[in-house]
């Protein structure tokens, strides 16, 4: 409301301003411009004058003197004695002295007094005489004879009164018209933020489900919410997120530490043989390394995940990290009865972090080696592909495995998620949610497809 | 070995100094970054061994003042960072090798001895012996006993590495970092499958292997 009326003050004042500006303008314009016609006036006369002496100027004199308006005539003889003109008495000082002078007069109507009538008024009694405020200009002629003429100001006061009325009509109006558009603005846009306010009050209190509601206009404040909704989804998406991490990281991180402490106690136990003693050793060391490789995994996916600086991101020679991974994971393929066919696109380059790629490749390559069965020929298959289609770069592992059931492809690439029949299996159920980050990171999407059979692991990055 | 360690967490440094002096190592120790440093540049070490974060100076400040002195001890930076961006930095600052907290120690002694070794000439030589075994780095030729031994362009940069370090034991994870370029833990045993392979080709029919297991460690080459 503040603010609405701020504006309203703001926008009065200049419009007022604006206004006295145009009105002052104007009357300066007016005065003017009657000061020039005076002085033009007198100096026709005083031309008249010189060619045509007194009698010609007399002439014009009374002519012009009978012409209906706001011009003032006199013509008179040294001691202020009338001769012509539409004004009869005029101060003496004006007379005296030639020069500008402004004052009250009475007009004297040319049609009705005989102009010509010296020393008399007509019967006496002058009618029509009009009152007025005159600025006249005064100078004696050759002859000696005293020439004053001037304009009537009171129609220039009254066409300046008008403009000052209008002046404050109009300032009325606009203040007026401000109050009204301002207040209407004001509770519009008021109504608008205090929904927004409203609607995080109730987020803060802790339902974050809630959003800001949408109108049908499509204007800033639409967009605004758009936005703010959009933040909120992501938060709550992420906060969802952060809870299921620790809730899986307390489960899968517990059950490790279980076990590395039995293992201790084992050995701790009175009547323990040195060799158990040994063996509870080497197993608390090995379950320590498996808990630190989760730990390092579950961190290297939260740097990702948190973008990591761009620094970090350098132009990578893809083709050869896939091939280098593949060619990594060809003698142990091999000796589980596997064979990896490549079909690498060579010279692929793109802004990445070479590390987390390989490491990306790494773990869908282990998966690819634990899970290909042999086929009919008692082969086991890995196809590792790289190739470039319409601007993206897909990196491809596939086997030909039992594959991963349709409704459980989305669900495996969430952190510690292990589906049934792999529980059997080593690992840490990091693996693909490390792949699914790290290919975010670099602005792709990571997803699992039917190799038929078998997992077709797909990185569909943008090229760069 | 004369090792200076600049750690500060006390326990860890007992437990290294006692491991190193058990491995035939002398070393000196320092807590904190400052007497690490007064140490570091008024003796003469074989290896620094220094952690990341000190109190009263940090470890990269550490190395990098003695870069500036032209000081060139081999570093070996230990760090509870391991992100690749760490490691650069660590790199970048000076430090010859980057290990991260938590290690093992046969980890951190068999990169402690190979840094050693690089201050030695033997780093710019063209070609390896060991018992019999040559390999030319010239012309990547590979003989034992003058018989030629033909080698994937990978097993031959994995022999070539053993070979420079031969008498030393070398990790799986040093294996993957100076063959393969790589700094994360192979899950699997997938340098052991490369070893075997290297090992049929290198020592099969000869009486005296020469690439030789060394349990809970890595690997090692000699005669």
């Amino acid at each position: 409301m503040r603010l609405t009326a701020t504006f309203i003050l703001i926008f009065s004042l200049f419009a007022i301003l604006l206004l006295a500006f145009i009105t002052w303008q104007s009357s300066v314009q007016i005065q003017r411009q009657q000061a020039n016609d005076i002085d033009r006036e007198l100096a026709a006369l005083q031309r008249l004058d010189a060619t045509g002496g007194i009698r010609a100027l007399a002439f014009a004199v009374e002519r012009i003197s009978r012409n209906p308006g706001p011009g003032v005539y006199y013509l008179g003889d040294a001691t202020g004695q009338y001769l012509l003109g539409n004004v009869m008495d005029i101060p003496a000082n004006v007379i005296l002295e030639p020069g500008t002078y402004s004052f009250d007069y009475e007009r004297a109507n040319p049609l009705t007094d005989p102009p010509t009538a010296i020393g008399r008024s007509g019967n006496g009694e002058v009618r029509d005489r009009k009152t007025g405020y005159a600025v006249v200009r005064s100078v004696v002629t050759s002859n000696g004879l005293r020439l004053v003429v001037g304009r009537d100001v009171v129609e220039r006061r009254g066409f300046s009164a008008i403009i000052v009325q209008s002046f404050l009509f109009g300032v009325l109006g606009i203040i007026l018209f401000s109050l009204i558009a301002g207040g209407v603005t004001a509770r519009r846009v008021l109504k608008r933020i205090d929904t927004i306010r409203d609607t995080s009050t109730k987020i803060m209190s802790g339902n974050l489900s809630e959003r800001v509601p949408i109108t049908k206009r499509n204007d800033e404040f639409d967009g605004l919410a758009t936005n703010l909704n959009a933040m909120l989804d992501r938060i709550e998406q992420l906060l969802q997120g952060l809870k299921e991490v620790t809730d899986n990281v307390a489960h899968d991180l517990k059950t490790p530490l279980t076990r590395l402490r039995n293992q201790a106690e084992a050995a701790l136990r009175a009547g323990a043989s040195d060799q158990t003693r040994q063996q509870a050793l080497e197993t608390t060391i090995a379950e320590s390394d498996r808990l630190i490789q989760t730990f390092n995994a579950l961190l290297m996916i939260a740097r990702a995940e948190a973008g990591a600086p761009s620094g970090a991101l350098t132009d990578v020679d893809v083709s050869a990290v896939v091939a280098d991974v593949a060619e990594l994971y060809g003698p142990v393929a091999e000796d589980e009865g596997i064979v990896i066919e490549t079909a690498v696109t060579s010279g692929v380059h793109l802004r990445a972090n070479r590390e987390l790629i390989g490491q990306a490749m790494v773990n869908l390559l282990e998966n690819a080696v634990k899970y290909a069965k042999p086929d009919a020929e008692g082969q086991g298959r890995i196809m590792v592909g790289l190739r470039q289609l319409d601007g993206r770069v897909l990196i491809e592992v596939a086997d030909n495995g039992p594959g991963i059931p349709e409704e459980d492809r989305k669900r495996v690439l969430e952190r510690f998620v292990r589906l049934e029949k792999s529980r059997s299996e080593t690992g840490s159920g990091l693996g693909l949610s490390l792949v699914d980050a790290v290919t975010r990171l670099m602005g792709g999407n990571f997803r699992i497809e039917d190799n038929a059979p078998g997992v077709r692991a797909v990185i569909d990055l943008p090229a760069t | 070995m004369k090792i200076l360690l600049i750690e500060d967490d006390r326990e860890a440094a007992a437990y290294l100094i006692q491991a190193l002096d058990e491995a035939g190592h002398v070393t000196h120790h320092a807590a904190d970054g400052e007497t690490g440093y007064a140490m570091a540049s008024g003796m003469d070490y074989d290896v620094l061994i220094v952690d990341r974060m000190l109190p009263r100076r940090d470890g990269l400040s550490i190395v990098e003042s003695l870069r500036a002195e032209g000081d060139k001890t081999p570093v070996l930076i230990l760090s509870a960072l391991g992100e690749v961006d760490d490691r650069v930095t660590g790199l970048r600052a000076g430090g010859d090798d980057y290990l991260t907290k938590p290690y093992a120690f046969t980890e951190l002694l068999a990169r402690v001895e190979v840094l050693a070794r690089r201050s030695s000439p033997s780093e710019a030589a063209t070609s390896y012996e060991v018992g019999g075994l040559t390999l030319d780095r010239l012309s990547r030729k590979v003989e034992r006993d003058g018989e030629a031994i033909l080698l994937q362009p990978r097993e031959f940069r994995l022999l070539e590495y053993l070979m420079k370090n031969a008498g030393k034991v070398v990790t799986r994870t040093m294996l993957l970092e100076n063959v393969w370029d790589y700094h994360f833990d192979p899950q699997t045993n997938v340098i052991d499958v490369h070893m075997s392979r290297l090992r049929s080709k290198i020592d099969k029919g000869h009486a005296t292997p020469l690439l030789q297991t060394v349990r809970g460690a890595g690997y090692m080459i000699r005669d």
